[in-house]
């Protein structure tokens, strides 16, 4: 049932910022908090910390591991292991960001690989913590 | 890519509140249809039934048949819903980025254009 290979979860948006401007979403904690976590911890250079707490126990660890200035930001990502966390241990995938200047635009690219299937054990209770989430995202809350 | 269609076809079938109520159900235990359907006393038995093929074709229920009942519980698959749940996590954060780095923009470019 469960496949053993990897999978891939990409995304391509284009946003009415210049990139240097979206970088700075990426590589600073203050900015990073506007759309992502509550509090986070980042070192924005190759082998520098890259943390983010989305708050209700939801820890995402990551190193990052390539940057190119408002180009390119490559980090490892997984979840800290914690009851209900979602089953992506540290380490376990990473996520690679492309910025490309378009006019006075930026496309921004999301590539996350490295998925590994989760065990089923794991999986339930990754589960049982996001579905209420997903329920809320879905909501349009 | 294998999961592109299937993420979709999860992500589908979760938008509907009814269905996650019934995955939440059947996560832990097999359930008749019968008893899933007692839990939605405001839903009719087909529309019940419809929410229930819903699941099993995005793949995220068994059924199976015991006599002339049938069976559903969760199927465990965690790669796909990883995935799902990744994919989710994305496209609602990428976009509150988007919207966070436009309205810091936005003066800039509102003088820009007023010129």
């Amino acid at each position: 049932m469960t496949g053993t290979g990897r999978t891939v979860v990409e995304h391509t948006l284009r946003i009415r910022a210049r990139p240097e401007t979206v970088w700075r979403f990426w590589t600073d904690p203050e900015r990073i908090c506007d759309w992502w976590g509550s509090t986070a911890d980042l070192d924005p250079q190759p082998g520098g910390r890259c943390l983010v707490d989305l708050g209700g126990g939801a820890v995402m660890r990551g190193e990052f591991v390539e940057l190119v200035p408002h180009e390119r930001i490559v980090f490892t990502f997984g979840w800290e292991p914690a009851p209900g966390a979602p089953a992506v241990a540290p380490g376990s995938s990473v996520v690679e960001i492309t910025l490309t200047a378009a006019g006075d635009d930026t496309i921004l690219a999301l590539r996350h690989t490295g998925l590994a299937p989760a065990s089923a054990d794991e999986h339930r209770s990754g589960w049982g913590h996001f579905l209420p989430k997903l329920g809320a995202a879905a909501g349009g809350n | 890519m294998s999961g592109d269609g299937a993420v979709d076809g999860a992500l589908r079938a979760l938008a509907d509140p009814t269905r996650r109520t019934i995955l939440r159900l059947v996560r832990d235990r097999e359930l008749p249809a019968g008893e899933i359907a007692g839990h939605f006393p405001a839903i009719s038995r087909p529309a019940v039934s419809q929410h229930l093929r819903v699941l099993t074709d995005a793949g995220l229920v068994d059924v199976r048949a015991d006599g002339n009942r049938r069976l559903y519980r969760f199927r465990d698959d965690g790669l796909r819903h990883a995935a799902a749940v990744l994919d989710e996590m994305w496209s609602d954060r990428l976009a509150r980025l988007q919207e966070a780095a436009e309205r810091e923009e936005w003066p800039q470019r509102a003088r820009r254009e007023r010129r």
